[in-house]
């Protein structure tokens, strides 16, 4: 296995880029997450990539980790042409991929982990001396404790990260791709990790760097891009912009005519939901917050901060959650998610994953309209009107009612779910990131409904990666970060440099500390 | 609503035809009246069992247990009647219909509570059931007879039909009632479909899972009671030879074996073409061995038949 050093073509041009990607788009039907983007990571250099959730970020990176292939654009190693179709070719041509969401099977052990894939391994015997790098690697960043024959699903989340680091570090990348690689570790493991990082950079590695942590990427980055809506707005060296200039880069101006306006708030508004010191498992911790009648209210954060578990939490899904829940006034137990729906409650969720947890898609969207209201009391299901009206605000396109609900495109599909809970006529709704992947005027259409129901009564609780969203159409906003609430904000608070240095939790004067 | 009568359901009915007259153009006595009524007759027993396996499968499980339940309610009732006992011998057949339900719950409790696979669990619920009647009876055959009800309804006939037919008629209509015109019947065929979602549209799953397998429990329980009574006695392993083809009658009926799709229409076919596929086998002059090499083979003939007419109209 030469492989190494075929490619160790000697380095004359410095500045020559070692990976371009040129004109590369990746469109997802009409969804644009990546369009036509430029960028070209230098040899010997750490690259850090910025944007926001949904900028195009982890698209970018799966294209290169041969994970997704760009539905048009080249991509260019070492001056060549090159097609990534399986991970498996990109890694032989020494580009890892560490992800974010954990690569490791769980019912493996270490050892059983780190050989899957290796190089050398496949048919045949399996090379176990390529375990001596990754058991080198483990012990430079603290894993000295890390036994070989530990099974993972035995290990602590750290500790699995850690794994991660060294089963892409063993297979000696040329360009190592480390998405949000350090999100578990502590600030001393970080440290170390970084130092690695930067062993591999001076010995000729490039590495592509995505992390929320502002401090993280100024330790560490030699150059850094910003994403914005699936386009690099801007590449620069580390050190040449500010904070604020780089926060700014990120967000971007927007037109605002997608939202309704807001109404003045009421002072006699009525509380309608109102929760106090929600817990559940160590992963949502003292949420407290109230909903009046006629707000909607955001909640926002970084992905998988806890807010989801409360949404959860709130509609009966999370057998050991913790907290005292008000509607109406009233004190109420929600158990589970037939006793949200009863009409003394009248909570409606909106689920984050609408192909699979909002909607059957084998059954007629009929069927999926009438599943909630079916079975309920002084409500006939069967009754087309419970459903009519919502279809028709939100223009749903269909060739049919009977047709399977699949046949419907993604925006029409969430215009399916929420018909289905609105015909419960909810006291309070619940929507998790309702707008995740849907087109713009699908959008629109959701947004100035929200807004119509607030106005008629309805509370409404938003959860949303958009921050958009959370600034032009809630009333105010909650921000969370690890399980807790670290920030209110209403009116002009609601700023996107706000939000997002909340749900980084950097605030000016702790900008470092959370690790 | 009326999708319970779709061309994967017509597909058993077709083969029954077909398997009626290529049949008679060897045995012509298969087209009597006698030998048609007698096919009726018997395949209730198999249908009733199919009956209770389409709710089941429906949602997206299975029950294994169909043998020893079948098994265990026939020695029940036959031991109540057997007692002497004119109260005792009047409770057989609800008698048994409850240890059918009981075990029905005890599927739902390990299906739904502790969330074990219906496969394993109802297997395991099976081989328990086979160990308690072999503790009960010692290994020797059950003692014990059948009511003169049981007899009836297994033997009787009225207007020229048998009762046992009848029966499973007036079973599967009542449960198609259930399954198309309540609430159960959308959240068993969702719940196959997509538990989560379900879950998620706020549908108590669990209280649907049990009352699933109870009711497929009953069924069991009743295809037992007939065949105690076509027996005229119970005896140790007299469900084992049912569970393959109540499977295979189900799923000939184009009901999917994943779950949501199908209905009992389409079983009831399955049955009938299934129990006359066995028949016309054995009055040919064939091995045992090419016997069940042949009912195998047009088993999966039928499948592969419909998984191909589906390929190619997606």
């Amino acid at each position: 296995m030469c492989r190494r050093t075929t490619w160790k073509n000697p380095m004359t041009d410095p500045d020559k880029p070692l990976l371009r990607m040129q004109d590369i788009s990746m469109h997802f039907g009409a969804t644009k997450a990546l369009n036509n983007v430029d960028f070209a990571c230098k040899p010997s250099e750490i690259h850090a990539i910025l944007g926001e959730n949904g900028a195009g970020k982890s698209t970018l990176m799966k294209l290169i980790s041969g994970v997704l292939q760009p539905t048009g654009g080249r991509i260019i190693l070492d001056g060549q042409d090159v097609r990534l179709a399986t991970p498996r070719v990109a890694q032989n041509l020494g580009l890892v991929c560490m992800f974010q969401e954990l690569s490791l099977v769980p019912d493996l052990t270490v050892r059983e982990n780190l050989l899957l894939g290796a190089p050398g391994s496949g048919l045949g015997w399996l090379r176990s001396d390529a375990l001596v790098k990754a058991r080198d690697v483990l012990d430079r960043i603290d894993g000295g404790h890390i036994k070989m024959s530990a099974r993972v699903s035995d290990l602590t989340l750290p500790s699995r990260q850690q794994v991660e680091i060294a089963k892409a570090l063993m297979r000696k990348p040329r360009l190592l791709i480390l998405d949000e690689a350090t999100s578990a570790l502590n600030a001393s493991v970080v440290t170390k990790v970084f130092d690695l990082i930067r062993a591999e950079r001076d010995q000729g590695s490039s590495v592509l760097f995505i992390s929320h942590r502002f401090h993280e990427i100024e330790a560490l980055a030699d150059r850094i891009s910003v994403f914005r809506n699936g386009e690099r707005v801007e590449t620069f060296d580390n050190g040449d912009h500010s904070y604020n200039e780089i926060i700014n880069m990120m967000v971007g101006q927007r037109i605002d005519e997608l939202f309704p306006p807001k109404p003045p708030a009421r002072a006699d508004a009525k509380e309608v939901l109102k929760v106090e010191n929600f817990s559940w498992d160590g992963r949502v911790t003292d949420i407290s917050l109230t909903v009046h009648e006629g707000e909607i209210v955001g909640l926002g954060g970084l992905d998988g901060q806890g807010q989801g578990a409360f949404l959860m939490g709130l509609f009966g899904l999370l057998r050991t959650a913790e907290g005292k829940v008000t509607v109406a006034g009233k004190p109420v137990s929600v158990t589970s998610p037939k006793a949200a729906k009863q009409p003394d409650i009248a909570l409606a969720f909106i689920p984050e994953d609408r192909k699979t947890e909002g909607l059957i898609q084998d059954q007629s969207i009929l069927e999926n309209l009438q599943l909630a209201a079916i079975g309920l009391k002084d409500l006939d299901a069967s009754n087309p009107d419970l459903y009519q009206d919502t279809l028709e605000r939100l223009e749903l396109k269909h060739g049919g009612l009977e047709l399977p609900v699949s046949s419907l495109s993604g925006g029409n599909q969430q215009k399916v779910v929420l018909a289905k809970w609105l015909a419960l006529k909810p006291r309070c709704l619940l929507l998790a990131d309702p707008t995740r992947g849907i087109d713009v005027k699908t959008k629109t259409q959701i947004y100035s409904m929200l807004r119509r129901l607030a106005d008629q009564g309805t509370a409404i609780l938003l959860l949303s990666t958009d921050y958009e969203e959370l600034i032009q159409l809630c009333d105010e906003t909650h921000i969370f970060y690890a399980g807790r609430l670290v920030s209110s904000m209403r009116g002009d608070d609601m700023t996107a440099q706000n939000i997002i240095a909340a749900s980084l939790n950097v605030t000016e004067k702790r900008k470092v500390v959370h690790a | 609503m009326s999708r319970t009568i779709t061309p994967d359901s017509m597909m058993p009915y077709f083969g029954t035809v077909v398997l009626i007259l290529a049949g008679s153009l060897y045995f012509p006595q298969i087209l009597t009246f006698d030998y048609l009524s007698q096919q009726l007759q018997i395949a209730a027993f198999l249908g009733l069992l199919a009956t209770g396996a389409t709710i089941v499968i429906l949602l997206g499980h299975i029950d294994l247990s169909v043998p020893w339940v079948l098994t265990g309610a026939a020695i029940l009732s036959t031991a109540l009647v057997g007692s002497g006992n004119p109260v005792l011998s009047a409770l057989a057949v609800p008698a048994a219909l409850a240890f059918g339900a009981l075990i029905g719950v005890v599927n739902g409790i390990g299906v739904a509570i502790l969330r074990i696979p219906s496969m394993v669990w109802t297997l395991a619920v099976n081989s328990i059931l086979l160990g308690l009647a072999v503790l009960n009876t010692g290994g020797f055959n059950p003692k014990g007879e059948a009511s003169q009800l049981m007899v009836s309804m297994a033997s009787g006939n009225v207007f020229g039909l048998p009762v046992s037919f009848l029966t499973w008629m007036a079973v599967s209509l009542a449960i198609v009632a259930f399954l198309t015109r309540t609430p159960f019947g959308r959240y068993l065929r969702s719940i196959g479909y997509n538990e989560k979602a379900t879950f998620l549209s706020g549908v108590s799953t669990p209280s649907v899972v049990f009352a699933a397998f109870a009711l497929a429990g009953m069924c069991s329980a009743l295809g037992g009671v007939l065949l105690a009574g076509y027996a005229n006695q119970a005896y140790q392993s007299m469900g084992d030879p049912f569970l393959l083809p109540t499977i295979a009658a189900v799923v000939i009926g184009g009901t999917s074996i994943l779950g949501g799709r199908g209905g009992l229409f389409g079983t009831i076919g399955g049955a009938l073409f299934i129990t006359l596929l066995t028949s016309i086998l054995s009055v040919m002059q064939i091995g045992d061995a090419w016997r069940s090499i042949v009912f195998g083979v047009i088993i999966l003939a039928m499948l592969l038949f419909q998984a191909m007419r589906k390929g190619a109209r997606s």
